[in-house]
């Protein structure tokens, strides 16, 4: 194997498809052979089995539905005020020095210890789960859409201006779609942190919610329940992730 | 002359079509039915009434005798070679093995170690989802052997911990005044909760301290508007913030959120309710099995310490307050021993003896368990027998031979005139034969389950008895009998162990009528005894 040498696609794919089948493997001897306790790790069998009563007693799909929701709209949030905010720190660097101070720091904000006073500030209802979501995942959108905007090459911008581009051109015709395939990209990084995120939005006053059955299960010590649950926000992940790739291939095509 | 219909004029004609066929579909059901196979709802939850609590005959504990385990003896085993690890929280409770311990630390010239020659490491694991991660994992693998809990909480989480097969194996306190309902200044009794926003931290001692008040009041679960926080602190916090109407949380946040809220002030707390949450040790069954002797000994020595404690209240206060994390001054510490009371051994026998307190494991466990079933958070019933494992407490007899039997704890004084207003009134119907004030079989059974269980639950509170009759008849002859009536309810829950002064008798006559005279119906309201639940 030489550093960086290229692995054929089938090929990739049998890969991908052993490193499954060892993980889950090595998962099978350690539950199954009783080398971990099942009250620590339960087996395939016995997450399989808690997927039922999770459908029929908790409310499953419809917890998936609120969490996607919650998810969703922080995410919407978040696009709404850290793209437009976020193109003008890149476009205007007094901008950006600005508000230097304030953005900087954030992104070291630690969330977790923001439930009490979102609680306080927001309420128990909905306000308050999706307002964490969204400043959850607006502290690293924003910096991320500064640095595709700074990204974007020089050399368009000067062509641009020898051509004779208005400021506004400039932004409208070079920065934008300059920086739209890095931002895309850095949107489908806030899918995944909005889910790690949401089992902290639902800790609190929710009804439904996978973050909710993940919370209940532990306090039950149901394990079986929280893997299950873990799953399934793996499973949305992965198909919410792989929607927003197929997004920016279809709008962005002039990337590659 | 047939036209063609344009793309657009297509596409509004499919969706006419098909918003047709799905209205359709949710007029006859089939939408909803649909629904219900892909994304069910929750499991119902069901309503929690009054008559849930109590013990009522058919919830009555199995008749095994006190000493509910398997095996009659303490034999077997080995003796353990490091400390017993006990997961503890910061709560005034652990006073005792605190005490006996010298400290949270294993050491040698603890009373643990030199009396009772057992090693006890007390690990304060304050986050609950953590310290049953901790006993999930064992002592052996870096966690613990022992971990605190509450009978309610228990009878909840036993379903996920039944692997382990656990057991209960001694109380070590009751709230008093640990838990409390804070709210605003609207409500003044429970009836005034109901359509209210009630804060807790859902299945858990705030919770089923709220269903147990609200229901003894004449409410359900379903009168309230529950908002379900994560902790008993975070419910206390949108109290204070205003997001809710009233929060059940712990001392001493909860008496803190009452204070600094305009108008907030405890509706009630476990200082009345004292005989509500019981807080025990339970421990894996594995760790039973195996050191059956040095878990004697670890109960032998904590209840050593509860002696030590009452002994020296001052030490025990100075002593909780070095070793408990979160405990800033002397008062705090001083202030999370008056919220405890901490059971002897006497005591603790009485309260594992089914036929022993009024107010028992047993009793405690079988309806905590109902309640959690009826509001849909468990769906498998375990019976109480099988998770408490008495030999150990039996088996530390030697090291108590002063202790008698439980003595009656509160004094109330006599007259006992009561003047504050009732947190709560139970309504009840006790029938009696027409003009007479005896009370039948029948009548005593109503007793027995809507009322001595009350009034053992609310320990430390008066009680007025107030009898209330209907319109017929002479209203001062149904005034005299009214009070003779309610003078027969006070005599017979004075013969199961009540003190008289608890009490205050009242014949109310026709005089204070809920419901209309003119019916059948509203006179039938009309006659019923009223318990009224009055702090000290």
């Amino acid at each position: 194997m030489d550093v960086r040498e290229p692995v054929p696609r089938q090929r990739a794919r049998a890969l991908a498809l052993a490193g499954l089948l060892s993980f889950l493997g090595v998962w099978c001897v350690l539950s199954y052979a009783d080398i971990v306790p099942t009250v620590i790790l339960p087996s395939p069998t016995e997450v399989l089995r808690a997927f039922p009563v999770l459908h029929f007693e908790e409310a499953l799909v419809r917890s998936a539905g609120w969490s996607l929701y919650r998810v969703g709209m922080g995410f919407v949030l978040s696009a709404l005020v850290a793209i437009p905010l976020g193109l003008l720190m890149g476009t205007f660097p007094a901008v950006k020095h600005f508000l230097s101070p304030l953005v900087d720091p954030l992104r070291f904000l630690p969330i977790s210890a923001l439930v009490p006073l979102f609680l306080v500030w927001f309420g128990i209802e909905e306000a308050m789960k999706i307002m964490l979501l969204f400043v959850g995942t607006f502290v690293y959108l924003l910096p991320l859409v500064v640095e595709a905007v700074e990204n974007v090459d020089d050399v368009y911008l000067q062509t641009a201006t020898t051509l004779g581009a208005s400021r506004w051109q400039l932004v409208r015709h070079v920065l934008v779609p300059g920086s739209l395939p890095a931002i895309g990209e850095a949107l489908r990084v806030m899918n995944g942190i909005g889910w790690t995120y949401v089992i902290l939005a639902e800790i609190v006053n929710a009804r439904l919610g996978l973050g909710h059955i993940i919370t209940v299960a532990g306090k039950r010590s149901h394990v079986d329940q929280i893997f299950a649950g873990v799953l399934v926000i793996l499973f949305i992940g992965v198909v919410t992730d792989w929607m927003i790739r197929v997004a920016n291939k279809q709008l962005f095509a002039w990337k590659s | 002359m047939a036209r063609q219909l344009t793309p657009l004029g297509r596409l509004l004609l499919v969706l006419a079509g098909l918003s047709l066929l799905g209205y359709g579909l949710y007029k006859y059901g089939v939408l909803g039915r649909i629904a219900g196979i892909v994304a069910p709802e929750k499991r119902a939850e069901g309503t929690v009434s009054r008559d849930d609590f109590g013990a009522s005959p058919a919830a009555a504990p199995e008749s095994t005798p006190a000493g509910t385990t398997s095996r009659a003896s303490l034999g077997g085993g080995t003796r353990l070679n490091r400390p017993i690890k006990v997961a503890i929280v910061l709560w005034g409770g652990y006073a005792g093995g605190i005490m006996a311990n010298g400290g949270l630390a294993p050491n040698k010239d603890s009373v643990f170690s030199r009396d009772f020659g057992v090693q006890v490491e007390l690990l304060q694991i304050d986050d609950t989802t953590k310290s049953r991660d901790a006993f999930r994992a064992g002592g052996d693998r870096g966690g613990v052997d022992i971990m605190w809990d509450t009978v309610d909480a228990y009878a909840l989480e036993y379903g996920g911990l039944a692997r382990l097969n656990p057991k209960a194996i001694m109380q070590y306190d009751w709230s008093r005044g640990g838990d409390a309902i804070a709210v605003d200044a609207s409500i003044k009794s429970v009836r005034d909760l109901k359509g209210r926003k009630l804060a807790c931290a859902e299945a858990t001692p705030s919770h089923y301290f709220a269903l147990y008040v609200l229901t003894q009041g004449g409410l359900t679960n379903r009168d309230v508007d529950w908002k379900f926080t994560d902790s008993a602190v975070d419910a206390a916090n949108v109290f204070k913030a205003g997001q809710v109407d009233a929060a059940v949380s712990w001392s001493p946040d909860v008496y803190v959120a009452a204070r600094e809220r305009t108008g907030g002030h405890i509706l009630a707390s476990t200082k009345e309710a004292t005989n509500l949450i019981a807080d025990i040790f339970v421990a894996r069954g594995d760790f039973l099995e195996q050191h059956p002797e040095d878990v004697r000994r670890f109960v032998g020595g904590w209840l050593r310490g509860v002696e030590m404690v009452h002994k020296n209240p001052e030490r025990a206060a100075v002593l909780l307050q070095k070793s408990l994390s979160g405990v800033n001054t002397l008062d705090d510490a001083k202030g999370m021993l008056e919220d405890v009371k901490l059971p002897d051994y006497a005591e603790n026998r009485a309260f594992f003896n089914p036929q022993g307190s009024l107010v028992n494991y047993q009793s405690i466990y079988q309806t905590a368990q109902n309640i959690w079933r009826k509001i849909g958070k468990i769906s498998q019933v375990y019976p109480g027998y099988q998770t408490v494992d008495t030999r150990f407490l039996e088996g530390a007899a030697e090291y108590f031979p002063q202790a008698g039997t439980a003595k009656p704890e509160f004094e109330f004084t006599a007259p006992s005139k009561p003047r504050a207003e009732p947190i709560l009134t139970k309504t009840v119907s006790i029938y009696f034969p027409t003009g007479s004030s005896t009370l039948d079989e029948n009548a005593k059974a109503v007793l027995d389950t809507q009322v001595v269980e009350l009034a053992a639950t609310f320990g430390g509170a008066y009680m007025r008895i107030a009898g209330n009759t209907d319109n017929v008849g002479n209203a001062d002859a149904n005034q005299r009998l009214s009070r003779a009536r309610a003078d027969a309810v006070a005599r017979y829950l004075v013969s199961k162990g009540f003190d008289r002064n608890k009490f205050e008798v009242v014949g109310n006559g026709p005089g204070k009528p809920v419901a209309s005279n003119d019916t059948d119906e509203g006179r039938a309201k009309n006659r019923r005894t009223d318990f009224e639940v009055i702090p000290r």
